[in-house]
């Protein structure tokens, strides 16, 4: 299967969708009363964090059946989820604050969302880092997979972190950021949202696991 | 606009366009390192 | 199991006795813990703001700097004469490598903490005999929850390029959970609020720590081996 070829079509065809997702949030969506408009930003910043989450655990989950297998293929899957939820995460940074400011009142607050947010970033920064770092194809296989583990176990604490903070430190909040039951038509757009998402998620991991392929097959992988 | 809704129609629309805008050049980087990896 | 605990030792003492016949390391750590805590001292305006509001801060970021620049000094340590390699051929187990080196840096950043620590007490005017056991406890396991990750990426990065500027950035999200919980239960120390506020961030640390050290004693050989 030629992977470039297939992500090609699968992530365009995932673009025209976000397309139409987009015109359904901001035209035919209700608008919610308390909140305005912002509260639009749900749509995007949500399926982001979800994409962004699919990304670090399926890392995570390469990396371990990597070190289990030795098999190269699960390391290209790691690299290629990696840098894919680093551009999703990218997505959450710069959505999230912008919902928090009208929101909130603030840019920024140490909530459990913006604080995982920022984790996950940096982990994958760390993880595309030290890919860059190593020159040898294997070392570097093997040191990813350590990172990318070790990530993945972190997660549970930071979100307990930021459990203890959040008891101590009242959130300013203004407004409930999300309402716990959402009506019908937001529902609707939220999903098709996720599963625009998804796509793009699946598209892209296509296309840079098959550039993955092509940079290995010209230099050999050793040890 | 219904009266008492806040007026921050301008974070959408710098949300949406920041969302697009990463994800559009993310796509674009691809099908360029596709073309010639 | 013994002879793993055994190994661990010697690799221990190897480093440690490395580390005291130089001393350099250990020296420039300790000045600059002076150093950021005189910094602080006059940084701050006595009239405006008392010791216990900046305290806990400026005893955590000590303390953490000083654990990454013994971390500096452990994989400097090996780069020299490649003595990582040395010790890899010689009949221990990859396992006792790790608990050694860890055991090592340990004791490194323990030293510094308590030559640090009364220093602190002295300057920021704090009383800390009066919780010095939970104080105690606190950082140790602080500590090691910085150290165990800190020496699992310290021999990874050792051959990389812009290797001391890479082990920082990828400890940051590793550090940052154990110096929360460390910095929130030494503000409630040093406030005086009862044990059984802090026990929770106590069990927290201790989970994380028995976690990470156990991961990294599984992952440290797959980053060792050929």
């Amino acid at each position: 299967m030629n992977h470039i070829r297939v992500g090609r079509w699968i992530s365009g065809g995932a673009l025209v969708l976000l397309a139409g997702v987009y015109v359904r949030a901001l035209a035919f969506t209700p608008i919610e009363r308390s909140q305005g408009l912002a509260q639009k930003i749900f749509y995007v910043h949500v399926p982001a964090a979800w994409a962004t989450m699919l990304a670090m655990g399926l890392v995570g989950i390469a990396s371990i059946l990597f070190l289990l297998v030795k098999d190269d293929r699960f390391d290209r899957f790691a690299e290629s989820s990696a840098e894919v939820g680093t551009a999703f995460s990218l997505v959450m940074l710069t959505t999230g604050p912008m919902w928090g400011k009208p929101i909130w009142g603030t840019w920024w607050t140490w909530d459990a969302r913006l604080t995982l947010t920022l984790f996950l970033f940096f982990l994958f920064i760390g993880y595309l880092l030290l890919r860059s770092a190593v020159t040898d194809a294997g070392l570097r296989a093997r040191y990813s997979a350590v990172l990318g583990i070790c990530g993945l176990v972190l997660l549970p604490f930071i979100h307990l972190s930021v459990y203890f903070f959040r008891t101590l430190h009242p959130q300013p909040i203004v407004l409930k950021p999300s309402a716990p039951s959402l009506p019908g038509p937001m529902l609707v757009t939220l999903l098709c949202s996720v599963t625009v998402f998804t796509l793009l998620y699946v598209g892209f991991v296509m296309q840079r696991y098959g550039i993955a392929v092509v940079r290995d097959e010209s230099e050999p992988r050793h040890g | 606009m219904v009266d008492g809704m806040p007026d921050n129609g301008g974070y959408m629309v710098a949300a949406y366009i920041a969302a697009a805008v990463i994800v559009l050049t993310y796509a674009v980087a691809l099908y360029r390192r596709g073309r010639r990896p | 199991m013994r002879e793993m605990l055994l190994h661990a030792w010697l690799v221990l003492r190897k480093d440690l006795v490395l580390e005291w016949r130089a001393r350099t390391a250990f020296l420039s750590t300790l000045v600059f813990t002076v150093l950021v805590l005189l910094v602080f001292n006059f940084g701050r305006d006595p009239t405006a703001i008392g010791p216990l509001d900046l305290a806990p801060s400026v005893l955590w970021v000590t303390f953490t700097f000083a654990a990454m620049l013994a971390l500096n000094r452990a994989f400097q340590l090996e780069l020299e004469n490649q003595a990582l390699d040395g010790l890899l051929l010689a009949p221990v187990s990859r396992h006792s490598i790790y608990l050694g080196k860890l055991g090592a840096n340990l004791a490194f950043v323990v030293v510094v903490q308590a030559i640090a620590l009364p220093l602190f007490a002295l300057f920021f005017n704090v009383d800390v005999g009066r919780v010095l056991g939970p104080l105690v406890a606190v950082m140790l396991l602080a500590t090691v929850g910085f150290v165990a990750v800190g020496t699992l990426f310290s021999v990874m990065v050792i051959r990389t390029r812009f290797a001391e500027l890479l082990l920082p950035v990828l400890l940051l999200p590793f550090l940052i959970p154990p110096l929360i919980w460390a910095v929130m239960t030494t503000a409630k120390l040093f406030a005086g609020r009862p044990l059984s506020e802090v026990v929770g961030w106590l069990r927290l640390l201790a989970a994380y720590d028995i976690i990470f050290v156990a991961l990294a004693t599984v992952l440290f050989p797959v980053t060792v081996s050929e």
